[in-house]
C-alpha cells in the first residue's frame, strides 16, 4: 500500500496544567493514516490515546505539532470527521433519528435532507425500524449503535472511534466488531480506532500505533497483514495473529514491568 | 424488605401492595372519626367538625359565594407565578451561561432567596399603592427566586459528554445552548418550579391578608374575625386543592412534554 496519507499528525505534543503540576500528556507523535485503512490506537490507560483522538477532532486544543486533513491544516472542530464517544451519550429528549441528525444541523442542512440523510446512515447500521423511538428503550449495543450512525450521517472523511465497544458485554462487542469491520470496508472509510483491547485492535485494524505512557508517546507501529474478511475465520487463532498479540503484549509489557 | 410466608396470601390476603394501600387510608379515616367525636366536649369554635366543614364547603361552591374571591385568587397566582417562572428562567439561564453575570447578581440572587420575603410586603405598598398590582409584584418577588436558582444550576451542571457531543459534531455555541445544554437543564428547571409554583400559592394568600382584602386571603380573614371556624376551613381545604393542582399539573405537564426525563432515569437505574 502506497497510498498518500489521508490524516497526517506532525510533530504534535501536548502538555496541560493543572493546580500541582504540569503534564505532559503527548510526546512528539508523528502518525500518518492512509485513506481507507482502519487504523488502531492501542495502550495502557493514561497514554494519550483518547487525548490524541480528542485532538484530531479538535475537541481539545494542542500546544505543539499539526493535525493535516488532505493536505489542510485543521484550525478548531474538523466537520469532515465523525466522532464516536465511549459514552454514546444520545440526547433522551430526542428520537432516535433526531439524535442522528445532530451533526447536520450544524452543517446548516434542510429539515427533509437531514431527515434523509440521516435515516440512510440509520440504514448502514440497520437501525431505520427503530427512527422515532427515544435512544433509552435500546440496548446498550443498538445505543452505539445510533452513536457509529450519528457519526456516519455527516459522511465524514475520517472516522473517529473512542473506544466504543468499552461499556458492551462480551457477545454485544463481538458482534459489534464484525459489523463495523463489514461496514467500514464496504464505505471505504478511513478511520482512527481507541481502544486497550488488543484482539479487538488486531481483528478490526490495518495498522497497529501502539503508545506508551508518562509521557503518552508512539512506540512503534504494526502491520496487521490478515487476510479480510475476518469475520469468515477464527482471527484469534491464526497464527499470524497470536504472533501479532505476543508481540504487542510483550511490547506493552515492558512498560508495565517499569512502572511497578 | 419483608418476606411474608405465601400460604398466608389467601385468606387475609394481606399483601405488601394492599398494606400500603390500607394503612394511610385507615390513618385518615381515624382522624376523621376522632376529630367528629371531639365536637361532643370540645367547643366547635376550636376546631369544628368534619360534617360541618364539608357542609359549609358544599353551600360555599353552591351558593356560589366563594366563586368570585376563588377566580380572583387564581388569577394572581397564575399572572404573578407564570411572571416569576419566566423570568426566573431567563436570567438563570443567562447566568448559567455568562460567568460573569453569575458573579455580579449571585450575591443579590442569594440575599433574596434568603430573605423571608413577607418583610418586604410594606415596601411593596410604597412602591405600587394597595392594588393588584402589588399583589402580582409580590407573587412575582416570592415566585421568582427557586426556579432562578435552580436553572443556573442547571445549566452549570449540564453532562460535559452531551455538550462534547455537539462540539465534535461542530454545533455554534448558541447551538449548543439551544439544543443541547437547556434541554438537558430542564428536569433541574421543573424541580425548581415545583418549588416556585408553591410559593406562589403562599404569596397569594399572604398578599391578599397583607395587601388589600380580596380572595381567599379575605375570606380566611372575615371567617376567622367571625369565629366562623367551619367555613375558615372551608377555604383552608380549597387552599389546599391549589397546591394539590399545581403538583398534578406540573407532573401532567411533566409527563406529557418531558417524558424523557423519568424514563431516562429509570433506564440508566
Amino acid at each position: 500500500m502506497n497510498v498518500k496519507p489521508l490524516l497526517e499528525i506532525r510533530h504534535l505534543s501536548h502538555t496541560y496544567e493543572t493546580k500541582r503540576r504540569r503534564v505532559e500528556a503527548l510526546r512528539d507523535i508523528n502518525l500518518e493514516v492512509r485513506a481507507g485503512e482502519f487504523m488502531s490506537l492501542v495502550g495502557p490507560s493514561g497514554c494519550g490515546k483518547t487525548t490524541l483522538l480528542r485532538i484530531i477532532n479538535g475537541l481539545t486544543p494542542h500546544s505543539e505539532g499539526s493535525v493535516v486533513l488532505d493536505g489542510v491544516e485543521l484550525r478548531g472542530v474538523s466537520r469532515d470527521m465523525g466522532f464516536v464517544f465511549q459514552d454514546i451519550n444520545l440526547l433522551p429528549w430526542r428520537s432516535v433519528v433526531r439524535n442522528v441528525e445532530i451533526g447536520l444541523e450544524a452543517r446548516g442542512l434542510g429539515a427533509r435532507e437531514r431527515r434523509r440523510q440521516a435515516l440512510n446512515a440509520l440504514r448502514l447500521v440497520g437501525l431505520e425500524e427503530e427512527a422515532e423511538a427515544p435512544p433509552y428503550t435500546l440496548s446498550g449495543g443498538m445505543q452505539q449503535r445510533v452513536g457509529v450512525a450519528r457519526a456516519l450521517a455527516v459522511e465524514p472523511k475520517v472516522l473517529l472511534m473512542d473506544e466504543p465497544f468499552g461499556h458492551l458485554d462480551n457477545f454485544t462487542r463481538e458482534s459489534l466488531q464484525i459489523e463495523i469491520s463489514k461496514l467500514c470496508t464496504e464505505l471505504g472509510m478511513t478511520v482512527v480506532f481507541v481502544t486497550h483491547d488488543v484482539d479487538e485492535a488486531i481483528f478490526l485494524s490495518d495498522r497497529i500505533a501502539l503508545f506508551h505512557s508518562s509521557p503518552g508517546r508512539l512506540a512503534r507501529i504494526i502491520d496487521v497483514d490478515l487476510p479480510r474478511p475476518r469475520w469468515q475465520f477464527n482471527v484469534r487463532a491464526h497464527p499470524l495473529a497470536i504472533r501479532l498479540r505476543e508481540l504487542i503484549v510483550s511490547e506493552l509489557d515492558v512498560r508495565r514491568g517499569l512502572a511497578i | 424488605m419483608s418476606t411474608e410466608p405465601t400460604g398466608n396470601v389467601g385468606r387475609r390476603a394481606l399483601t405488601p401492595a394492599r398494606l400500603e394501600l390500607l394503612l394511610p387510608v385507615t390513618a385518615i379515616a381515624v382522624v376523621l372519626v376522632a376529630w367528629q367525636l371531639s365536637g361532643f366536649f370540645i367547643n366547635p369554635i376550636l376546631i369544628s367538625t368534619p360534617t360541618a366543614v364539608a357542609t359549609d364547603l358544599y353551600n360555599l361552591f353552591a351558593t356560589g359565594t366563594i366563586l368570585g374571591p376563588l377566580g380572583e385568587s387564581l388569577e394572581e397566582m397564575v399572572i404573578g407565578g407564570l411572571a416569576g417562572i419566566v423570568v426566573g428562567i431567563g436570567i438563570g439561564v443567562l447566568m448559567g451561561r455568562y460567568v460573569m453575570m453569575e458573579k455580579v447578581l449571585s450575591p443579590f440572587v442569594n440575599f433574596f432567596n434568603a430573605t423571608p420575603l413577607v418583610v418586604i410586603i410594606p415596601l411593596v405598598i410604597i412602591w405600587v399603592g394597595i392594588g393588584q398590582t402589588a399583589r402580582l409584584l409580590f407573587v412575582f418577588l416570592i415566585t421568582l427566586w427557586p426556579v432562578l436558582l435552580n436553572t443556573v444550576a442547571g445549566i452549570r451542571n449540564v453532562n460535559r459528554g452531551y455538550v462534547d457531543v455537539g462540539a465534535a459534531f461542530g454545533l455554534s455555541e448558541r447551538q449548543v445552548m439551544w439544543r443541547i445544554t437547556i434541554p438537558a437543564a430542564v428536569p433541574y428547571i421543573l424541580a425548581g418550579v415545583r418549588i416556585s409554583a408553591g410559593l406562589a400559592i403562599i404569596g397569594m394568600i399572604v398578599s391578599e391578608m397583607e395587601v388589600s382584602l380580596t380572595g381567599l386571603g379575605y375570606m380566611l380573614i372575615t371567617f376567622g374575625n367571625s369565629f366562623l371556624t367551619s367555613k375558615l376551613l372551608a377555604v383552608v381545604v380549597v387552599a389546599s386543592l391549589f397546591g394539590v393542582g399545581n403538583v398534578l399539573l406540573l407532573q401532567w405537564i411533566q409527563n406529557a412534554f418531558f417524558p424523557w426525563i423519568r424514563a431516562s432515569a429509570a433506564a440508566q437505574e
